[in-house]
């Protein structure tokens, strides 16, 4: 399977290297990526979370906004 | 004979004979210019002159070099040049694949700062922020973010990151990702604090975070790597070191 690829800008010699992940960096972005996506989910079930609380309030964002000033 | 009250030039006397008039004028004359000449020891453009350590006596200071400052040393004045300060472009670095990293930074500034212009990727992704490429829960921050018409702020301790936002997803000449992170007294190993701020277009909607940071490495800042889950298509991240 193909790694992604990373690139490393060296400012001592300006040496550019384009290369795979090694298996350690591959495992760390996998982990990453997963806690990325483990947020994203966290704040889009907020975002569903405070919808439902507004609808059953009968206000829209906006109007929720206006109230808190 | 009689002197002046200042620089003791000798004038006749009252009693001093007519004929030895001419003789006294030329003594004195001399005495003047000697005198003159010991104050102005000037002989170039731009000379300046200041008092020596004998009495009536100056010391010439031939102009400095364009850029130069007047100021002491060793109790006199003397020309001297500023140290460099302000900043200085270390490097210009494009992004590229799902990392890019910044390496071997020299600890010869007193901190960085780094200004990240025209970044968009494949997707708006989240974006990581790492130094030295530590992974130990060393990345403290606190934010600030806007996202369209909503926003908020978190406080995160002790992760494995600092959080930098979200890559841009839209390529439009004015829709693209800019920020900017400054990183102070980088070199230190008790802690290094850093900010940064920046507006990126995600999936058309703006997002913008002014976040707060501190890095508890073992050791001086050399490496920078940003990361992310999408492909960074373009934008370059100018590195400088500031005096």
């Amino acid at each position: 399977m193909t790694k992604p690829i990373i690139r490393i800008h060296n400012t001592e010699t300006d040496e550019i290297i384009d290369r795979e992940m090694t298996a350690a960096e591959f495992n760390q972005y996998k982990l990453d990526v997963k806690e990325a996506e483990a947020k994203q989910a966290e704040a889009e079930a907020k975002a569903i979370s405070k919808s439902a609380i507004l609808d059953r309030l009968g206000l829209t964002a906006d109007e929720l906004k206006t109230i808190l000033g | 004979m009689a002197t002046t009250t200042n620089y003791g030039w000798t004038t006749p006397d009252d009693t001093a004979l007519v004929k030895d008039g001419a003789a006294a004028i030329r003594t004195l004359g001399s005495s003047v210019d000697t005198t003159t000449k010991a104050l102005n020891p000037s002989t170039t453009l731009g000379d300046i002159e200041y008092r020596s350590s004998t009495a009536n006596t100056n010391t010439r200071l031939g102009i400095g070099t364009t850029g130069q400052v007047l100021s002491v040393s060793g109790g006199v004045p003397a020309w001297s040049t500023l140290a460099a300060g302000g900043m200085t472009l270390i490097s210009t670095t494009a992004f590229s694949g799902t990392s890019t990293t910044i390496s071997s930074i020299p600890g010869t500034y007193k901190h960085l700062k780094l200004v990240i212009v025209g970044v968009y990727g494949t997707s708006g992704a989240d974006e990581l922020l790492r130094f030295n490429s530590d992974t130990g829960s060393n990345y403290t921050y606190s934010r600030y973010y806007v996202s369209g018409g909503s926003g908020g702020f978190d406080f995160n301790r002790q992760l494995t990151y600092f959080d930098f936002g979200s890559v841009a997803s839209q390529t439009g000449a004015k829709e693209k990702g800019f920020k900017e992170v400054d990183i102070y007294r980088y070199t230190d190993t008790g802690g290094v604090f850093m900010s940064f701020h920046g507006l990126a277009n995600i999936s058309n909607t703006a997002v913008g975070s002014h976040t707060h940071g501190i890095y508890y490495g073992a050791a001086a800042v050399s490496e920078i790597t940003f990361s992310s889950a999408a492909t960074y298509s373009a934008g370059n991240a100018y590195l400088y070191g500031v005096n």
